[in-house]
């Protein structure tokens, strides 16, 4: 106890240069704390996505997700799906690009789901209902963007033009009713989504005959399990490729995140050494400014080893301060960086490039305290060999 | 023409059934693949659009190409094959969609003289109403994911050299210090306090361009390791450092008027104490 308060009284003494070091220390900290969050970030909020649209299955026509061909004889396939006693709901999905017209009669283009909701759907409702026939009219869901843009409300009527797929032609327009306004979980801050029923996204797409769907979404049953689930559609259909959300975000960690991953984990080696070398020369240049000092409290009776441990508790001191105040200082900066790369097209809006985890502070605090060990050796062995006689001699002379 | 996602099937030369491989058109077939499936020039494969592998078309591989390298699909390997057009037509047709025959993704173009991305597009719309023009040079630079990249490597920079700063702040406070007795004699035998700070200053302006200059010198020795690693990692011909000589200017622009400024931010507190004051322990 003694020894920390030597330390930190010494720190004190000099309150400049403690100050700069400890800011120091707190901006490398900072910087060091949003790399861990970034290392995963990307990867747990996929996970809570995915997790959040209630379904924990994807099943596609290739191994490449969201990349291949459509699935083809849906209609069986969703049949023989629903009847294994793994799997709860299975949704089959489509998507494409449709043109709505505003009140200037512009098209304004949007992003066109075709569902077939079972008990369970892809979204969330937040106004009006489902896709059930509304006055007659097929129904239509858009999402607050598009209700926004269009002025469309539950009741309204729309006009949609689809344009789903490359050399279909000029498709008549498609005449919907709104029945209800929702959030999509994937959907960009800026996107402009509606949804409808699988048999209206054909006709409107002019895909009429084709049993087909970009993907299908299974929930397990519970008590089975997602793991479960994949295993009984594998068997039952080896012809598609079933992925758990876990097996999902392993893949977009192994391609689409990787990048994100290897940059921090070479900012992170980075701002370590980086950190360890700025430590080291502040300690070691403090100790050559007090081996005059140094020398006299050994000449008085100080030990080897309680002179060294003041040096430690100095380096822990200046570390431990300024990782302290390096962790709000890293959420509010990861707040600023977080809002750069969400400016990325593509990225939906709930998706966040630093999450906060508390193993990243654990993990943090572990590389600080290690840091802070590691730049103390040197001055520490330069105080452990200091002689104690012609270092008093020399100092006296000077 | 690329073929993506297509099921890859290969025989060895000459045991297609019925089917001499000088018959079967030529492919060209991207690196990752012939290396993942383990094919060799010569080879006959079998390519099918659909994702059960149903009604292949056989195709001799008459060569390996390196793919463009593209940042977007970083980690993705180019699983990819280039085949003529009408024989990628007749493998993609669809028996239920005569118009299959007469359809292609996009078309390349290049127009002549200045181009005006803008009027051809008009003119196209005008003529060939729902064809999309793009341009590969992007007119919203703001979605670009490169230049959001670009804005979030600035953004660590700007920590970055904050903590340095503060770091070379605290470094020249202590060496400042480690000086008072000499500012103060020299003080004292008649040095004013301008030609002490030019002194301050010349000194940091040197130890400045050190070690922006060593920086670089880091930054270029360095770079061919991180390039190295990388494409090892993702299996592409990409760059992802380059030391240019307007990078390599920018830093040290930054890191002379830091330095300069540290030096004298730092001296201040010595230069405007008076001498005697100095001299006392």
């Amino acid at each position: 106890m003694r020894a920390w308060t030597f330390a930190a009284r010494s720190l004190v003494r000099q309150p400049g240069r403690t100050a700069l070091g400890v800011m120091g220390v707190a901006a490398v900290g900072a910087l060091l704390f949003d790399m861990l969050l970034l290392s995963r970030g990307l990867v747990v909020s996929l996970r809570e996505l995915l997790d959040s649209a209630g379904f924990d299955v994807r099943v596609m026509s290739t191994d490449m997700p969201f990349a291949g061909p459509n699935v083809t004889g849906v209609t069986p396939a969703v049949a023989a799906m629903r009847r294994l006693p793994e799997v709860e709901d299975v949704v089959p999905i489509l998507f494409g690009e449709a043109a709505a017209f505003g009140r200037d009669g512009g098209p304004v283009e949007l992003t066109l789901f075709g569902a077939e909701t079972g008990r369970r759907s892809p979204w969330t409702m937040l106004e009006g209902e489902g896709l059930s026939p509304f006055a007659g009219a097929p129904p239509l869901i858009v999402n607050r963007n598009l209700a926004r843009a269009l002025e469309l409300a539950p009741g309204t009527a729309i006009e949609l033009r689809g344009a789903c797929r490359d050399g279909a032609g000029s498709l008549p327009a498609s005449r919907f009713r709104v029945s209800g306004i929702a959030e999509f979980p994937f959907d960009e801050a800026s996107a402009l989504t509606a949804a409808t029923t699988l048999v209206d996204f054909r006709r409107t797409c002019g895909l009429e005959g084709r049993d087909e769907a970009n993907l299908l979404l299974v929930a397990s049953r519970e008590g089975h399990g997602p793991a479960a689930a994949v295993e009984a559609i594998r068997a039952l259909r080896p012809d598609l490729h079933a992925f758990s959300n876990e097996e999902l975000v392993a893949r977009f960690q192994q391609v689409g995140f990787s990048y994100f991953s290897q940059i921090s984990t070479v900012l992170s080696t980075v701002t370590l050494v980086f950190g360890f070398l700025l430590i080291t020369v502040l300690l070691t240049v403090s100790v050559n400014q007090r081996y005059a000092e140094i020398a006299t409290l050994r000449a008085l009776g100080f030990a080897r080893r309680r002179i060294v441990l003041d040096v430690l508790c100095q380096s822990a001191l200046l570390v431990g301060t300024g990782g302290v105040l390096s962790l709000p200082l890293g959420l509010a900066l990861s707040t600023w960086l977080d809002a750069i790369l969400r400016a990325m097209p593509d990225i939906p809006a709930r998706v966040s490039f630093f999450v906060f985890e508390p193993r990243a502070v654990a993990v943090h605090m572990s590389l600080l305290t290690l840091t802070a060990v590691l730049a103390a050796l040197y001055p520490m062995r330069l105080v452990a060999r200091l002689p104690i006689a012609a270092t008093l001699r020399s100092e006296s002379v000077t | 023409m690329n073929v993506l996602p297509a099921a890859v099937a290969a025989q060895p030369p000459g045991s297609g059934g019925g089917t001499s491989p000088g018959e079967a058109p030529p492919i060209l077939l991207s690196r990752q693949l012939m290396e993942k499936e383990g094919l060799e020039v010569g080879e006959i494969v079998s390519l099918s659009s659909a994702p059960s592998g149903s009604h292949p078309g056989r195709f001799r591989i008459v060569g390996v190409y390196e793919p463009v390298a593209d940042p977007a699909r970083l980690g993705d390997p180019s699983l990819a094959a280039r085949l003529h057009l009408p024989d990628l037509i007749d493998l993609t047709r669809d028996a239920a969609d005569p118009q299959s025959l007469e359809r292609v993704g996009a078309v390349n173009v290049k127009l002549a003289g200045e181009p005006d991305v803008s009027a051809f597009d008009r003119e196209l719309a005008a003529r060939m109403p729902g064809l999309e023009v793009h341009p590969t040079v992007p007119l919203d630079r703001e979605a670009d994911p490169f230049v959001v990249l670009e804005r979030f490597h600035l953004a660590i920079a700007v920590v970055t050299v904050f903590a340095s700063s503060m770091f070379l702040l605290a470094l020249m406070v202590m060496l400042v210090d480690e000086r008072r007795q000499t500012v103060a004699i020299l003080r004292m035998i008649g040095l004013r306090r301008g030609r002490i700070l030019v002194q301050v200053l010349s000194e940091g302006l040197l130890i400045a361009l050190a070690g922006a200059v060593f920086g670089v010198f880091l930054a270029a020795v360095l770079e061919d390791g991180f390039n190295r690693f990388f494409r090892w990692r993702y299996d592409t011909s990409l760059v992802f450092v380059r030391v240019t000589p307007q990078i390599a200017a920018r830093s040290v622009l930054l890191a002379v008027p830091l330095g300069l400024a540290a030096s004298l931010a730092s001296s201040w507190s010595l230069l405007r104490r008076e001498a005697l004051s100095l001299a006392r322990r």
